[in-house]
């Protein structure tokens, strides 16, 4: 498989949802990666959500993260911002979670309320 | 706070938080390697970066745990739990934070100590730092038994904005090219002193 052709084609796939999509910004995610995170494995969370993204064809989403946010019995922690609804925070999130809450929350806009640790109104 | 040490269960955990320490430091260039050196028995991670840097007092103490430049928070745990793991196989930690700016961190094992921890998944952690960093240009470098094998995010970034595509395309890029680089420069992530299981997390 030669990846830069894969590209190609995925630009090409892709280009014409990405200019039919309003341009109200696109969704973030954020996840905890301090130590705490890190020994609760956010590294495997996080590439299972940009997976998950790939295998959706999902190019319009930014990933970053964060260092410890005090909670590190509830690592991994990621935040889903989409822009417009208020920040929401999920916890324990492990790579089955992460794989869902993208699919879910971000792809079909319907956050996943069992896993929710916080939902912060100003996004 | 609750903190499951034995979460840090291989070298490459060790390295993204040594990697997370440079970022939370304001770098925006980083050079990381991992060397094998069979000759010399010998297994050394390098995370060098133009960060802040560290003060003498900071320098003196980044090994203890209870010692912590945030004021968030009263423990600090990375660099001792690095310090613990090296010394249980028979190596070291040295650090040196030059107070104008950046820190050098060198953390040596040794390569065929029993206790020395597995590699681990060094391509999850070399991606996942650079897809959650996209304002830091990391410079990558394995020696291994086969072959030395580079990365270089700029290139890469600039490979993949050619083709107008973004953040995440750079991301599926930069993963496929550590996953090829380093297996053909005969990398293998369970590899550890002796044999080790990685267990699988819940």
């Amino acid at each position: 498989m030669k990846s830069m052709e894969d590209l190609e084609r995925l630009k090409e796939e892709t280009l014409q949802d990405i200019r039919l999509r309003s341009s109200s910004g696109s969704p973030r995610i954020v996840v905890g990666m301090g130590t705490c995170g890190i020994a609760a494995g956010a590294r495997e969370t996080m590439l299972a959500m940009i997976d998950e993204l790939k295998t959706r064809r999902k190019l319009d989403v930014t990933i970053t993260e964060t260092g410890c946010v005090g909670l590190c019995s509830k690592e991994p922690i990621a935040e889903i911002h989409i822009p417009g609804q208020p920040k929401v925070v999920y916890g324990n999130v492990d790579p089955s979670r992460g794989r869902q809450i993208v699919v879910s929350h971000i792809i079909n806009h319907k956050p996943i309320d069992q896993w929710i640790l916080n939902i912060e109104e100003k996004s | 706070m609750t903190l499951e040490v034995g979460g840090i269960i291989d070298l490459s955990l060790h390295l993204l938080d040594l990697l997370q320490n440079s970022a939370h430091a304001g770098a925006r260039n980083i050079r990381a390697s991992v060397i094998e050196d069979q000759e010399r028995d010998l297994l050394e991670i390098t995370v060098s970066d133009d960060g802040r840097g560290m003060n003498p007092v900071e320098q003196a103490r980044a090994l203890d745990p209870f010692y912590t430049s945030s004021n968030k928070k009263q423990v600090g745990l990375g660099l001792p739990l690095v310090a613990q793991a090296a010394t249980m196989a028979g190596g070291s930690v040295s650090i040196e934070g030059n107070q104008s700016g950046g820190t050098r961190v060198v953390v040596k094992y040794r390569l065929s100590h029993p206790d020395r921890q597995p590699l681990g998944d060094v391509a999850a952690t070399m991606t996942s730092f650079i897809a959650g960093n996209p304002l830091v240009d990391v410079l990558f470098e394995y020696k291994g038994p086969k072959d030395t094998f580079r990365l270089d995010t700029k290139e890469i970034r600039a490979e993949v904005d050619k083709l107008g595509l973004g953040q995440l395309a750079f991301i599926w890029e930069t993963e496929e090219k550590l996953r090829g680089g380093l297996s053909l420069a005969g990398y293998r992530p369970d590899r550890g002193g002796l044999v080790h299981e990685i267990d699988g997390r819940s």
